[in-house]
Formats: C-alpha cells, structure tokens, sequence
C-alpha cells in the first residue's frame, strides 16, 4: 500500500512462452535474498523492495501468463500496472514480433503513464542472435522505452534494468502527482482515480480488441 | 342455497346480480361481480398489462425469468452437482425477496426475516470491530471511525436502486475520505501506521458485511444473469481435462489429487464468506494449493505459464457458485488498494483472467479443430486423457488405497522389526544389569559389615548415649569450637554461650551512637 511509507509499483513482466521470464524473475529477488530464503513456492508474484536515491520503492512484480493462447487476457493483467518488462528472446524472431503487439497495446490502453523496459534476454547465447542489436534498440527508442541485454543464467544486466525501470516510474509518480496537485497521499488517490477511468476504457475496449485479435 | 338466493333477490336488484359484462350471466362477488367466463378474460387480461408494466421497468416477473433455467439443468442432470442445485434454490429465495418485494404488500416482513438470519455474522464483526477499536485506547477516534461508518450506511441504505456504479463510487471514496481523515485529525494522531491499516481494514470489512444484502448482486446489474451463463458455459466444458489445458498437473503423483481437491473446496468456499478480505483469503488459499500442487509435479517453483492453465482447470472442476458476482462483488467494493499490487490482487486478477478465458473459450485456445470442438460440446465425444487410466474414479481411488495399503504394510514391517529389536535390547537390557548387579554384589560384599557396625551402634545408642552420639551431631557443634566428645545438652549450652557473646559483641553500638550523638549535640 502506498500509505507505508514507500512507493508501491506495479510491474507487469510480459512475453511469450519459455523466453525466460521466470528466471529472470527469480534471478532478480534471488540476488537480494540468498539462496535459503529461496523456499518460493511460486515464481508468478514477487515484490521486492528497493531503495533509489534514499527513497523506499517496493515493486509488485506480476508475472504474465505468455501463451498465445492467454494473449486476449493482457489488458485484464497489465491493467494500474506503473511499468512493464516486455521480455524477448535474442534467438526468437518470434518473440520479438510478440513484444512489439504488447507494446502498440500498452502505448494504446495506458498511454505515456506506464513506463517501459524492452530486454532482450539470453546473451549468453549470442552465436544465436536473430535479432540484430542495432534493430531491438532503434525500436525501442521509437516507442519510448529502453532496451537491456540480460541473462538470468549468467546473471547479467538484471539488477541494473530493474533499477532504471524503478526509477523512471519514480519520475512518472512525481510528474503525476504533481499535475494532478498531489496532496497528502498522492499514490493511493493517484490509484484509485486511475482505477475507475482504466475501468472504463477497459470495459470498452475489451470486446473490440478481443475481436481483432480473433480475427488475426 | 335457493334459499339464500331468493332472499338477495328480494333485498338486491337483479342488475346487481348480473354479470358485470351484460353477457346476461349471474356474476359472483369473489370475482368482483363477473360471471366465471368474463372473469377469466378480464383476469388475464389483467396480468398481462401487469406483467408489460413490470418488464418496462425492467424487472421481470419470478416465473418466467426462471424458466429457461429448468431446461439445461435437465439436460445435464448427470453432472449436476448438488451445490449447483442448493445455490439455484438460494437463488429463488433470494430473487423472490428481492423482486417481489416492490409490488408485494408482505415486503416487510421477509425482508425482517431475512435481516434476522444474517444478523449473527453482522453482530460478530461489530463485536470483533467494537474491541478494535476499545484496543486503539483512543476514544475521540474510536467515536469518530464509528460515526463515519455508522453515517455512511445508513446513505447506502438510503439509496438501495441507485446504479451500482454510483454505490461502487461512494464506497470506494469512503475509504479514501476515511483514510484522509486518520491521515489529517488530530484525534487519530498517535496510531501507528499498522493499526491504521487495521482500522481500514476493520471498517471495509464491517461496512460491507453490514451492506452485503444491498451490494452484493444488486437488483440493479444483470450479475445474476451472468453467475448463470457461466454457470451453464462451465458445465458445458466439463470435458475438458488438464491435457487440453497444458496444464502440468500429474495428478497421479502423491498427493496432487488431494491437493486439487483442496483448491476446488476454498474456491467454492468463497462464495461462503461476505467480506472481500475473507473472499480474497479463499482465493489465496486456492492459489496456495494449486502452486503446491505444480510444485510437487513439476519439481520446481511455477510460474504464470503453468498457474494460469492450473486455475483454469480447478475453476473448471469446482464452478464456483455465484462467481460473476463474487468478482463483481470484489471488483467494486474493496479497498483498491488492496487489489493494486497485493498478492491477493494478484490470484484475483488471475481469477478474472479465468473467467474471461472461459467466457472466451473456443476450439482454437485449445488448438483443436472446430468439428473436433463441436463433438465435444455436444456430448458425442470425450476427449481421450492418456494419463488417466482408470475411467472410473473408484478404481482410481481403489489403487490409491491400495498403495496407500501397501504403505501401511511397510510401515507396519518396519515397526514390527523396530518391536522385535526392542524386545531383544530389552533382554539384553536385563542380562546385562543382573550381570552388572552380580558384580558389584561380588565387588562390595563388605558394604554390608559397616551396616552391621551402625545397627551396633544404634543398639548401643541406647544403652550409652553419652560416649556413642556426639559422631551424628559433629557438624553442627564444629562451628562453635571443637567440642566433639561434648553431649547434646552441653551443646546447647554452649549455643546459648554463644548467643551471650553475640550480644556482647552487639553492645558497643548503642555505645557508639551515643558518642555520634554527643559529637553531634555540641555543633
């Protein structure tokens, strides 16, 4: 809750199946907890707490169901999220082409408020690279999110992405509040306003997209 | 009967007499002075416009929005189960409260009656809330949070067939306007953060359990029509099984079956419970158990990709009664906080990603083709399951027990040998110490002369006191000075010597004192 002192994000992690979501997930609280705190029972939801620039951020991590099959239940899952990780994998045109659908579907359902991390996962295996590195960047710096390189086998780029992510959705939080003349609690007002009108444009839309989607 | 009869005719006018219509009938008082025949066409004539009247203002009458519904539970009579069966039935009760209750002059009374019985479950979580509050030990507060909710709903309650989406709001801005006001007065300063969380928590729990009857499933949405779709949808997949899903459930493996069972029951369970808290700890529970389950099957912690089609299964296996409008219920009247980032808005969002996928349900999100799809919905065909291997449940239950059996015996070889062993330690246990005990006997046979020696003694304790007893009393007459050959009385004695020479030692005090005092009185 926003009212513990902290800013409490929400961060979706997007992306087809078996590009390596999980690991990167559990990569990432692995490295703060050590391994014998590593009982999870499940790797689809974890929170993580961090600190950036004194201030206290807790990030709700949702993990996304990424067959093609559950693609249609997207907007149900990413709806008040603050951030998005949209995870691809280097070896997989694929899955490259899957990140930039979600992308046209954040970009339209949330608009600029959500903030954006494209990451390209397993450079370990680089001699199997399909996506050039030049292509992932120049995308993303065209629809306004940053691109990473990691690797959760070798544990690398991970700590830093979620790093930025959180900070730029710290920056998206002020410049929010302060438009919307934040007041004692800006994050919980911010998410309950935020609520209702997602609610909205989501009930419309939902039909819609489900029927372009069917159709494609 | 002529009698009577003739008598009216006498006092009343025949036109009275006659049917109201002018057929040339005799009309009858109890059908407000129509013959039977026009009674009839004018009684049904009647209801119609009753019923028109009805459906224009949107509310349909009892008897009819019920009757699509007899058609698919005979029709799947096999499956029904009875759950589904007692929350039809609650259904009825609940909608003829609720949609009678307009026209119906008998209102009151049910509507009482139906306050009656859940009054127990509001009177536990006032009690529970009352000692929350007396627990703050801040009266001012405690008085506010209770007027504010007390205000609060008594607005509801005032406004019972305003759109849901109003309500929704008001409470959604109470809690915000609840929260602003611990956060901004001064009579709440003080709490520490955790029992303002509580405090939250208490009031959204209390409000809604308080306003369940007006909030939940309202007259106003068409939640009710959707809880049966989905309903009738679930049933209609009954077929599907964890194959089609992907689903990584092996639920020949330990106790994956029993785990299953134990989700489909919380789910269900959720229906039970009013507050959304208690709603969502349901959902917890059922998740808890699901990822368990896929713990156990796979080996390792699961993800979205393997819970997803989990739940959807479990969802599938339990139909939930009242599903749309427990989520509804959720949707719209928890803290929302609590469905933002939590790990309960987590499996929630999950569960409506659920019913969303099965209200979507087709033959391509189970890549099969339409006709293959087809034959299954209509009830031709049922899927080929290539781990089931029994088609019956109770010879799956049979080999259950039957290794369960098998364990048992196991089991009950090992404790026998672990008996046996027992046994022969104890054996051994008891030749050892009469081993042990022969030994010593032979090692220390002349422990028993001295004992001799000490009857002696005793014996001679009481013939000559005065030379043999001083040895026993030794400790007790060292302290005062060696005298050891002494009797008892001249020990006594001596102790009172003893006593005197304390007191003498005692005695220069008061002395002292007195020359503290006489130094003292001078200055």
């Amino acid at each position: 809750m926003a009212s513990s002192g902290g800013h409490t994000f929400k961060v979706v992690l997007l992306g087809e199946g078996a590009v390596g979501k999980t690991s990167l997930l559990l990569r990432f609280v692995e490295n703060k907890f050590n391994d014998k705190h590593l009982t999870t029972l499940q790797a689809s939801f974890l929170n993580k707490k961090m600190n950036i620039g004194g201030k206290r951020v807790n990030l709700a991590i949702w993990d996304t169901a990424g067959q093609e099959r559950f693609h249609a239940l997207g907007p149900i899952y990413y709806r008040d999220s603050n951030g998005a990780v949209l995870v691809y994998d280097i070896t997989d045109e694929d899955s490259f082409l899957k990140v930039k659908n979600w992308v046209k579907e954040l970009r339209k359902m949330l608009g600029n408020e959500i903030s954006l991390c494209i990451v390209g996962n397993k450079v370990d295996l680089e001699n199997d690279r399909h996506i050039s590195v030049q292509d992932a960047e120049s995308y993303a710096a065209s629809v306004g999110a940053r691109h990473y390189h990691t690797s959760a086998k070798l544990n690398k780029g991970i700590e830093e992405m979620f790093l930025d992510l959180s900070k730029s959705m710290l920056e998206q939080s002020n410049t929010h509040s302060a438009a919307s003349g934040g007041s004692s609690a800006p994050g919980s007002r911010g998410g309950s306003t935020r609520r209702q009108v997602v609610t909205i444009v989501d009930d419309d839309d939902r039909p819609e997209r489900r029927g372009c989607c069917s159709s494609s | 009967m002529s009698r009577i009869t003739k008598s009216k005719t006498i006092k009343i006018d025949e036109s009275v007499l006659l049917c109201k219509n002018g057929c040339g009938f005799y009309g009858y008082p109890a059908w407000k002075g129509y013959c039977s025949k026009c009674w009839r066409e004018v009684f049904s004539k009647e209801s119609q416009q009753h019923d028109a009247a009805k459906q224009k203002r949107g509310v349909q009458p009892f008897g009819r929005r019920q009757s699509p519904q007899p058609a698919p539970v005979d029709a799947f009579s096999k499956f029904e189960e009875k759950k589904k069966v007692q929350s039809e039935k609650r259904k009825q009760t609940v909608r003829s409260i609720f949609k009678k209750s307009p026209q119906n002059t008998l209102q009151e009374p049910m509507a009482e009656k139906s306050v009656r019985k859940v009054s127990a479950e509001i009177q536990q979580i006032g009690e529970e809330f009352a000692d929350f509050l007396k627990s703050l030990r801040k009266p001012e507060a405690a008085l506010d949070a209770s007027k504010q909710l007390k205000y609060f709903i008594e607005k509801i309650q005032g406004m019972p067939d305003s759109p849901v989406e109003d309500l929704s709001e008001s409470v959604v801005n109470f809690y915000q306007s609840l929260s602003d006001r611990i956060h901004s007065k001064s009579i709440y300063k003080g709490l520490s953060q955790e029992s303002v969380d509580l405090l939250m928590d208490y009031a959204e729990k209390y409000l809604l359990i308080r306003l369940y009857r007006v909030l939940f499933c309202p007259l106003t949405t068409d939640d009710e029509d959707k809880d049966l779709a989905i309903q009738t949808r679930i049933r209609s997949l009954h077929w599907i099984n964890v194959h089609l899903l992907d689903a990584q459930i092996d639920e020949q493996q330990g106790n994956v079956a029993e785990l299953i069972e134990k989700a489909i029951t919380s789910i269900i369970e959720m229906d039970t419970m009013k507050a959304p808290q208690q709603k969502l700890e349901c959902i917890v529970r059922c998740s808890k158990s699901i990822f368990e389950c896929l713990r156990v099957s796979k080996g390792a912690p699961a993800s979205a990709d393997e819970f997803l089609p989990a739940l959807i299964y479990v969802v599938l296996k339990a139909n939930p009664p009242f599903l749309q409008s427990n989520i509804q219920f959720i949707t719209r009247f928890a803290n929302p906080n609590r469905l933002m980032s939590g790990e309960a808005g987590y499996y929630f969002t999950n569960l409506c990603c659920v019913v969303s996928f099965i209200e979507n349900l087709n033959a391509d999100s189970l890549s099969m083709p339409q006709d293959e799809f087809d034959r299954y919905m209509s009830g031709e065909a049922v899927p080929h399951d290539p781990t089931k291997q029994y088609s019956c449940e109770g010879l799956r239950l049979m080999h259950q027990n039957l290794s369960s059996l098998g364990e048992l015996r196991s089991q009950l070889e090992c404790l026998m040998a672990e008996a046996l062993q027992l046994q022969q330690d104890n054996v051994d246990f008891k030749e050892n110490f009469k081993r042990e005990i022969g030994a010593v006997m032979l090692r220390t046979p002349l422990v028993l002369k001295p004992r001799k020696v000490k009857v002696n003694i005793d014996e001679e304790e009481d013939s000559d006191v005065s030379s043999r007893l001083p040895p026993p009393l030794m400790p007790e007459v060292v302290g005062v000075g060696g005298i050891l050959s002494q009797p008892m009385i001249s020990c006594n004695t001596q102790s009172s010597d003893f006593n005197e020479s304390n007191n003498n030692g005692h005695s220069p005090d008061p002395v002292e004192f007195g020359e503290f005092s006489s130094h003292d009185n001078p200055l």
